[in-house]
């Protein structure tokens, strides 16, 4: 193998791809995962004596609290500044109710068609927004053309850890300033950055937050 | 129930293996929650089986056979849709996968049909041979090979296909 030159070279690019098909499934871990799992198994083991210790009542109360402290947290979390409002309060012409109704009753048959978009039109759209996708964990599984009120934006559909995602990417456009929008069980917010806007539609608030800071 | 002398070696077995599992898990899911359900369940189910195993060198493989079914189980109960019967021709002709720089390798991994896919995962992210993929799988150590050079062969065709896209696009 050393010897012939041609050999080597095969058996580098090999071990290159191997690498690279190594790197992509390293998808990142939870923190703590380790720490959580042995958590749950320390509050199921039972007590020495019959019934549940004392060390496990105090683990349980002190979960409890802590389930509590994080709630509270949660709930500051999504209250301060951040009102979801309702169709009859934005208008049913809004974009972000527009943007749900679009990802409702078209996307299904979009990633059906499995038509791709222009990839660098998605990339140029990013930059001149300010927005980044996260090289790992995020995947893009559907890149299009979309209606917004103001003309036409840039459509993607995103697999994330949190699931999936829809954003609408609307360079040079102002699409109003900033809300958030709960309709047909879905949350969607518009947002305006530094050239346009963005709109991002999924199941939750809390996924939103955590799609908005993956973007930043 | 462990014993206190199983203790510490259920401990070291979640602090060494959690992170591969969950890896794992994730693939088989492709969510990040649904994923670490499963690693819970899988050591759950460890914990409550640990007098079955006898051979402690046999416990990664064990884990990994024990996420696997959990998977199957709960895939059973969600009526997931499965692309066991999808054959991989389908996949690369399709040209499914989108290219955008570091995601088409992940892309093309998930283009893969389930039973090319998890012997590559089971290899590449649990370094398992291909007789233990074999054993965990119940399909021939021949069939496993076979797999893993179909998997890689499709995954250069894929990924080729989305560099020549990038290219066309520049």
């Amino acid at each position: 193998m050393t010897r012939c030159a041609k050999c080597a070279a095969l058996a580098r690019e090999v071990e290159d791809f191997d690498a690279r098909i190594h790197d992509a499934a390293m998808v990142p871990v939870p923190e703590a995962l380790a720490d959580r799992v042995l958590l749950r198994h320390k509050v199921r083991e039972p007590a020495r004596f019959g019934g549940f210790g004392f060390g496990v009542w105090a683990l349980a109360a002190s979960l409890i609290i802590a389930l509590g402290a994080v709630i509270q947290l949660y709930r500051a979390d999504i209250g301060d500044g951040e009102r979801i409002a309702t169709t009859a309060a934005v208008g049913e012409g809004h974009a972000a109710i527009a943007a749900i109704s679009y990802v409702l009753d078209h996307e299904p048959q979009l990633l059906k068609d499995n038509v791709s978009g222009d990839p660098a039109v998605m990339k140029s759209a990013l930059t001149r927004l300010g927005l980044n996708l996260p090289a790992r964990g995020t995947t893009v599984r559907y890149l299009g053309k979309c209606p917004v009120p103001s003309g036409e934006g840039e459509h993607l559909v995103l697999q994330t850890p949190f699931g999936q995602v829809t954003l609408i990417l609307v360079p040079e456009q102002s699409l109003g300033p900033r809300v958030v929008v709960a309709y047909r069980d879905q949350t969607a917010v518009v947002n305006p950055v530094r050239s346009g806007s963005y709109i991002v539609v999924t199941d939750s608030l809390k996924n939103v937050k955590q799609i908005e800071k993956m973007l930043m | 129930m462990l014993s206190n002398q199983k203790k510490p070696q259920f401990e070291a077995l979640v602090r060494a293996y959690s992170a591969e599992l969950y890896r794992y898990a994730y693939w088989l899911c492709r969510e990040r929650f649904l994923a670490e359900d499963l690693v819970q369940e899988t050591f759950t189910r460890a914990w409550q089986s640990w007098g079955g195993l006898r051979d402690d060198k046999a416990a990664k493989s064990w884990l990994y056979t024990i996420l696997r079914n959990e998977h199957a189980r709960l895939f059973e109960r969600k009526r997931i849709e499965i692309d066991e019967t999808q054959e991989l021709d389908e996949v690369v002709d399709s040209g499914s996968v989108n290219a955008y720089e570091s995601f088409e390798m992940r892309e093309a991994i998930e283009a893969l049909p389930k039973s090319y896919r998890e012997p590559l995962l089971l290899q590449v992210l649990g370094g398992f041979s291909c007789s233990e993929i074999a054993g965990t799988m119940d399909i021939s150590e021949g069939a496993v090979m076979t797999r893993l050079t179909r998997a890689r062969l499709a995954l250069r065709k894929l990924t080729g296909r989305a560099i020549e896209r990038k290219e066309k696009v520049r």
